[in-house]
């Protein structure tokens, strides 16, 4: 008996004790909802993990957040769908009690996600997910550091202008960006009077069969072809264009920089000769310190050079830690005023946000580049600046047929 | 109408309409043989698909395919064959009472298993080996080089599956098999093991489809889903344990599609292929080739 109460009582101090120390060594958990397995596009969430991790490694180093805390960061995979995006998220909120989430890429995701964030009043990030109705409910916790599709379509449509492109072929996978960019490119055309023909196909995602469509658009006889699908269909995209014979004799572009990637040519090997793509980063760029710190370090660590996605998530990271310093809080609405007052060092600028109108609100839009391989297996920084005029370095080339 | 349009599309059509006839295949002999429906073939390819492109990146070089192509069908079928002998093989031998939930079940925990292995083991980006062969022409018509490899391997394999059931004796087990899996027995036959090749047969179709199709549609842990479904819309169509049903369903899917995108639009392509099955169920429930049976 006098055993029994021993081990009862032994048990009872063994629970009790690692709960006495104070929390206030306790890390700052900051959630990260990205893709990182399929059907999203997992290679955009890794990179934008690698720079996350870059700056939770870095804010740790010289001292963490709030007098001394850590900051930890907390993973789940939004695998590209509403359903998982909303699972992590309820689980980062509930479970790991994070003071902000980051790291979104799918607009689908996001426009699911935001009205959880707002709910729960957590701040939330959108890092390369840019459909206008992110930003354009004007919800308190929901911020963005990436281009929106007007931003996107208006720059493109500026390009066809500019070349003289007189019939403008889009194919554009059936999510919120497609559909969006399909709209917005309809809008940017009227809106900057441009007489231009426009022909929009729409396609599912899980389709891996596009030939059917890129036949149509060939036989369209465009001047130009917008490759608008995220991930695996831009590679299907362009293979099956350059079998049917249709790229590289019509120009195409892409919509995003995912020819950046490494893996680009080895998916491609020469079929992505001459292709065209809008990109935020180049390695030829200047930054702000911040950024050539990062980007130094990463060359280090990676021996690549960094992707948008990549210093846009540490980005994220360091602001987020600014502005839990800021608020000398790390309860999430707090931390959103903070987000909202301060300016931050970003590394491409200095970020702030605006309560603006449409979808600029709590929008901060970063400059967009055009870049073409000209010739085959061209790593990412030797890829040719092709517009905007003022900072290219190279001119727009279609191979003779 | 354009000829020359129409004839593009009629081709894309019949070509892919052939390649995905060998999923078909696998899933209807499968079925004649075991009576069960095996959900997981999609995934079958994708490994098939993963294998080639392994073998072709470390140890054949990419110009070497046509070796690749005959291994990633053997490791396949030996896969097949573990698997149905591991997880398949109780439903035959009495433990297993509610066999067609069982079967269900397993097949699509398989699926779902296999998906994520392929996650884990391969990473979840997408790999391409590189192409067969270079976009050619049939006659004034460009097609890609490597659909055009894959047309030529899928009726090469479909014409050896066609020897392998009429002319050699294990292909007569199989038939006796598939008409009367008691009967056979009396026969001397080892049913359970003929159940372990023929599930290691129709998987090492699914895997050659994956393998041919690669280069064009790389190889990715999703990339067998909508070859799943085309498969299944095929051996309705064509009737379900039907041989030539595959094929000729194969062939009309490939069509109707084709026709469809060319006369109405491309973007519900997969809509017609699904049309063409309601049609089809409502005047003859057993598909083209089928036949009612009765099952105790």
């Amino acid at each position: 008996m006098s055993r029994c109460l021993a081990i009862v009582l032994l048990a009872a101090v063994g629970l009790i004790a690692p709960a006495a120390p104070a929390s206030a060594q306790a890390p700052v958990k900051i959630g990260v909802l990205t893709p990182l397995s399929p059907p999203g596009d997992a290679s955009a969430g890794q990179l934008i993990l690698r720079g996350a991790k870059m700056a939770a490694e870095e804010i740790n180093a010289h001292g963490g957040v709030l007098g001394g805390r850590k900051v930890e960061l907390v993973v789940e995979d939004d695998g590209g769908t509403p359903e998982k995006g909303v699972a992590g998220f309820r689980k980062l909120a509930s479970q790991d009690h994070v003071t902000a989430v980051m790291g979104q890429f799918h607009s689908s995701v996001t426009e699911a996600v935001q009205e959880l964030a707002e709910q729960l009043k957590i701040p939330m990030f959108s890092t390369q997910a840019s459909s206008r109705g992110i930003t354009e409910k004007h919800l308190t916790y929901t911020f963005r550091t990436h281009v929106i599709d007007p931003d996107r379509a208006q720059f493109w449509t500026r390009w066809i202008v500019q070349q003289g492109f007189k019939r403008v072929a889009m194919i554009a996978e059936n999510t919120d960006y497609g559909l969006g960019l399909s709209e917005e490119t309809k809008k940017a055309f009227k809106a900057m009077d441009v007489k231009a023909e426009l022909k929009a196909i729409i396609f599912d995602r899980a389709v891996v069969d596009l030939t059917p469509q890129l036949l149509e658009i060939k036989n369209w006889k465009p001047d130009v072809v917008l490759n608008v699908g995220v991930g695996t269909p831009v590679y299907l995209i362009i293979k099956q264009a350059v079998d049917i014979g249709l790229f590289p004799a019509v120009p195409m572009l892409v919509s995003y920089d995912l020819p950046a990637r490494a893996e680009f040519w080895k998916n491609l090997g020469d079929k992505g000769t001459y292709i065209t793509f809008i990109a935020y980063y180049h390695p030829t760029m200047k930054l702000t310190s911040r950024g050539e710190a990062f980007r130094a370090r990463y060359r280090e660590q990676f021996k690549e050079e960094p992707v948008y996605g990549a210093l846009n998530g540490y980005a994220q990271i360091m602001l987020i830690a600014e502005a839990i310093d800021a608020a000398k809080s790390d309860v999430g609405e707090a931390v959103a005023k903070a987000i909202l007052a301060g300016k931050f060092q970003g590394w491409n600028g200095t970020i702030s946000f605006t309560h603006g109108d449409g979808p600029y609100w709590q929008q901060w839009t970063p400059p967009m580049l055009m870049m073409q391989y000209a010739k085959p297996d061209t790593p990412f920084a030797d890829a040719t600046i092709v517009f905007p005029p003022e900072l290219k370095t190279g001119d727009f080339v279609i191979p003779k047929r | 109408m354009d000829t020359y349009a129409l004839a593009q599309y009629l081709l894309a059509g019949l070509v892919i309409g052939i390649i995905y006839s060998l999923m078909a295949l696998g899933i209807t002999f499968i079925y004649s043989i075991m009576k069960m429906i095996n959900w997981a073939m999609g995934e079958f390819y994708m490994i098939g698909s993963y294998v080639q492109y392994a073998l072709l990146v470390s140890v054949l070089g990419p110009a070497r395919w046509y070796l690749a192509l005959p291994v990633s069908m053997a490791a396949v079928f030996l896969l097949g064959a573990l698997t149905q002998r591991l997880l398949l093989r109780p439903m035959y031998v009495g433990v297993i009472e509610r066999r067609d939930e069982y079967a269900t079940i397993i097949t699509i925990a398989l699926m779902v298993f296999f998906r994520n292995l392929a996650v884990v083991v391969g990473g979840p980006n997408q790999y391409a080996p590189a192409d067969y062969a270079r976009p050619t022409a049939i006659g004034p018509l460009p097609i890609s080089g490597n659909r055009f490899v894959a047309l030529i391997a899928a009726v090469v394999l479909l014409t050896l599956f066609y020897l392998l059931i009429k002319k050699t004796w294990i292909g007569r087990a199989f038939r006796g098999a598939a008409q009367n899996r008691v009967g056979i027995q009396t026969a001397g036959i080892d049913v359970l093991r003929l159940d372990m090749l023929a599930f290691g047969v129709g998987v090492a179709l699914a895997a050659a489809a994956g393998a041919l199709l690669a280069p064009d549609f790389l190889v990715y842990p999703e990339n067998g889903a909508i070859s799943t479904f085309k498969g299944f819309e095929i051996i309705v169509i064509g009737g379900l344990g039907s041989i030539p049903g595959s094929v000729v369903g194969g062939v009309l899917l490939g069509v109707i599609e084709a026709l469809g995108s060319v006369f109405l639009s491309p973007a519900y392509k997969d809509l017609y292929g699904f049309l063409l099955l309601i049609g089809l169920l409502a005047f003859r429930p057993t598909g083209l080739f089928g036949e009612r049976e009765r099952t105790i």
